[in-house]
């Protein structure tokens, strides 16, 4: 019988919340974490309003030892991953510390390091770069310092598959439970806020408030013109039943499946895009064998950008048939904004919130339907219900689309 | 599950050879792909020499109206993917059939791109956004995929310089759990202001030659290039009368947990010791190992300490060469190729050499195979990758036998 893949740990540092109980009662509360930009001047910008998470302390999650040299996604990243261990009780010794790996999803989550070296190059010459700030630029930095720094040596893994990368990870870790190469994995996604992300999603047009007025994160609605660019970071600890059971762990939630599935037609807008994320979700219903009907609750990637959330909404439709409009399909974007790569372990932590304290978040900043996305959105206001499996969705502009369903555990 | 997954296509740009056949020809006369720098300025480095893939022209392997769009590593992707593509026989037909994935590794994918924008940016001078689209790390597999229709699982690895190897196993894996039927899965890196800065200021870059195991070696040389390699489950292999160069038997992967750019030896033995359990395979039956094997003096020194670890009485007996002495350092693209080197070595039972050696080191002494390269019977080749972080990925590449 396949080793079964459990979630014994949740940390999170967000806009709207830090730790698992207060992301999850902000969920329910429709809190937004959209406020003027403080880490760099967004004066060269038409928007200047993002999700940053302006009360992150890193000091008080990790001590002064060994940070200065951190960059900001790393510290997200270990902090997050030092909120999950502690959630989940989890020791890593030094015997099992061969068990346990590392697997995060990041895409940008070293960009400023990176381009921030590159220029300190090309202003005052090569032979004046600080060489102790050139491991920052390799991308699997955050995701090797929280090895190191919870001496974790079984694996570690990054991922970069842009808005799928979070969820990647998660499916990664499952795998590895699955095939009995891991007892634990501490398995997330991060991104920092900068000035250089930024840019690259303003200059290309998809950030919202391009028009002047300042953005709002409205997915699924007539209005929204596009996502509001955020930070933040989810580690969860993926485990392996029997193991989790062994150390009396409190198991949150089971991940039954996951799919992933390119799609060669898909284009920035969305708009010749939908087979590679049906193919995904069927995927992830296969392995979970779960039919549409079991499904709970669709914690959606809808994020603000016109063609995606239009192209989940009929993704949806044609897989759900005719529960599709039985099915509530919310977006917690509209109360974080877009993490990118951190974006579906955010909303996997949000996924076992439901399933665990009943509730269905909202897709908050809703004003008005849009007939194309005619999904339940849960407007405005969570709602509570009781929620035993949920679907979990991203899907990239540059083709990646991935799934995931998260169950209630019964034993 | 898929219990054989097999190797059946090979694709290479790297400044020793564009395609497997010239590659692998290179491979075995010794031939360096080291010359000075041309894609920037390094009169105010310490060091002028790297490994560029000269001439690569990507025009005769991807449509001129996509080039705008791709970073240069991506371009070097996918160029390798089509020349594995086509070594493997695959037809449009077999994309559309089956859903084919795409796992693909880097350092630095779009370093490039990055430079470019930064430069811009300091002249004040405005960006097109074909270079914004440039920017994204997981360009390269999304382009692979769309340059095929593949519409299987994509990854993109970015586990710095062994990432090859972790992009490579989770292919593996992929047909293992029948996610996929066939993978294409590779690496890619092109050469960098970022990255030649970088290990200019670790002064860990060789002035002349990189010449891996020796006394006096000087450090490594920043170079670039890509690999893919066409991994499928044997049946699906067998079924379509595919030629299979090599098995893949397993791989290990491992953390140091130690610090981001010093390895330790408990760490490197770890990796290796799991990929030899996962493979089911003796130690005593490893006939080749491809070493990490830089060129830098602790990488050299450590790695050679992990392989008497592992191996015990048996390391001077097992010939263990680095193809970086005569390629560089392609940073994640480095294990994809010494990967399809692998697969060759068990093919043709020829062990290419470690170039430029001359003053044994006592520290280092393996069978470095130096110098010319060597017929060898090779059944089991051990291929190790090791990157900052301390993630390190160790494969086994088996000869195929029925």
């Amino acid at each position: 019988m396949k080793v079964r893949a459990v979630i014994t740990g949740i940390g999170v540092l967000s806009p709207i919340g830090q730790g698992k109980d207060a992301y999850w009662e902000a969920l329910q509360r429709g809190a937004t974490g959209v406020r003027p930009i403080t880490l760099f001047d967004p004066a060269p910008f038409r928007v200047r309003s993002a999700g940053e998470i302006t009360d992150f302390d890193a000091l008080a999650y990790l001590g002064k030892k060994g940070l200065r040299d951190l960059d900001r996604s790393t510290r997200l990243v270990c902090s997050a991953a030092r909120l999950a261990l502690d959630d989940s009780g989890l020791i890593v010794t030094e015997d099992s510390s061969r068990a346990v790996g590392v697997a995060i999803g990041t895409t940008f989550g070293s960009l400023h390091s990176i381009a921030q070296f590159d220029r300190s190059g090309l202003l005052e010459g090569p032979r004046f770069v600080n060489p102790s700030h050139f491991p920052n630029t390799v991308i699997n930095s955050p995701a090797s310092q929280v090895s190191i720094r919870f001496t974790i040596k079984g694996f570690n893994t990054t991922l970069s598959t842009g808005f799928c990368a979070g969820l990647d990870a998660l499916s990664y870790a499952a795998d590895f439970i699955g095939l009995g190469r891991a007892d634990a994995v501490l398995a997330g996604g991060v991104e920092e806020l900068c000035e250089e992300t930024f840019r690259l999603f303003h200059d290309l047009g998809y950030l919202s408030g391009m028009n002047g007025a300042g953005p709002v994160s409205r997915p699924f609605d007539a209005d929204r013109d596009g996502f509001v660019l955020s930070e933040g970071s989810a580690v969860l600890v993926v485990e392996d039943e029997a193991h989790a059971r062994s150390r009396g762990a409190d198991i949150l939630a089971v991940i039954l499946g996951c799919g992933n599935a390119f799609d060669p037609e898909a284009d920035s807008a969305f708009e010749r895009a939908g087979r590679g994320l049906r193919d995904a979700i069927e995927r992830a219903l296969e392995e979970a064998r779960v039919r549409p009907k079991d499904i709970g609750y669709v914690c959606s990637c809808a994020n603000g950008t016109p063609g995606l959330d239009r192209m989940e909404a009929r993704v949806l439709t044609e897989v759900f048939g005719e529960e599709a409009r039985r099915v509530p399909v919310s977006s917690i974007k509209s109360m974080i904004g877009e993490t990118f790569s951190a974006s579906g372990a955010l909303a996997a932590a949000a996924a076992v919130g439901a399933i665990r304290q009943g509730f269905i978040p909202p897709t908050v900043n809703h004003r008005q339907a849009d007939p194309l996305c005619a999904c339940d959105i849960v407007p405005n206001a969570a709602r509570s219900r009781a929620v035993k499996t949920v679907l979990v969705t991203a899907a990239d502009p540059y083709g990646q689309n991935s799934a995931l369903v998260v169950g209630g555990y019964n034993r | 599950m898929n219990d054989r997954v097999v190797i059946t296509g090979l694709g290479v740009v790297s400044s020793i050879g564009i395609g497997w056949q010239e590659f692998w020809d290179n491979l075995l006369k010794g031939k360096s792909g080291i010359s000075p720098v041309s894609s920037f300025d390094t009169t105010n480095h310490f060091t002028h020499n790297g490994g560029e893939v000269r001439n690569f022209r990507a025009e005769d392997f991807i449509p001129a109206e996509r080039l705008p769009f791709m970073n240069r590593a991506t371009q070097m992707a996918v160029a390798s993917a089509k020349l594995a593509w086509d070594d493997a026989g695959l037809t449009a037909g077999d994309a559309a059939e089956r859903a084919i994935g795409v796992s693909h590794g880097t350092t630095l994918g779009a370093a490039q791109a990055i430079e470019d924008v930064d430069a811009l940016l300091i002249q004040q001078q405005g960006l097109r956004k074909g270079l914004l689209y440039q920017m994204p790390t997981h360009t390269a597999p999304s382009a692979i995929a769309r340059e095929f229709d593949c519409h299987g699982p994509n990854f993109m690895f970015s586990t710095a310089c062994a990432a090859g190897n972790y992009a490579i196993a989770h292919a593996h894996d992929l047909i293992r759990m029948d996610r996929a039927p066939i993978v294409l899965a590779g690496a890619s890196d092109a050469v960098s202001r970022i990255e030649y800065t970088g290990f200019n200021q670790f002064k860990a870059v060789a002035p002349e030659k990189c010449r891996p195991f020796d006394k006096d070696r000087k450090g490594m040389i920043p170079a670039e290039g890509a690999g893919t390699l066409v991994i499928e489950s044997l049946e699906a292999a067998v079924r379509r009368k595919a030629t299979i160069y090599a098995e893949i038997g397993g791989y290990g992967l491992s953390c140091d947990a130690h610090h981001m750019t010093t390895a330790t030896v408990e760490g490197i033995s770890a990796c290796m010791n799991k990929a030899l359990r996962e493979a089911g395979i003796a130690k005593e039956e490893v006939s080749y190992i491809s070493a990490h094997g830089t060129g830098t003096v602790a990488n050299d020194k450590m790695e050679c300490a992990s392989i008497r670890e592992v191996f015990g009485p048996l390391y001077k007996g097992i010939p263990v060469s680095s193809i970086k002495s005569m390629l560089g350092h392609t940073m994640g693209a480095a294990s994809a190729l010494e990967a399809i080197a692998c697969a060759l070595i068990v093919r043709h039972d020829m062990i290419p050499p470690t170039i430029n050696y001359e003053t044994p080191d006592p520290e280092c002494d393996i069978d470095c195979v130096p110098n010319k390269a060597r017929a060898h019977k090779v059944h089991i080749a051990l291929n190790n990758s090791y990157a900052f972080g301390g993630n390190n990925a160790s494969l086994v590449i088996k000869k195929f036998l029925q």
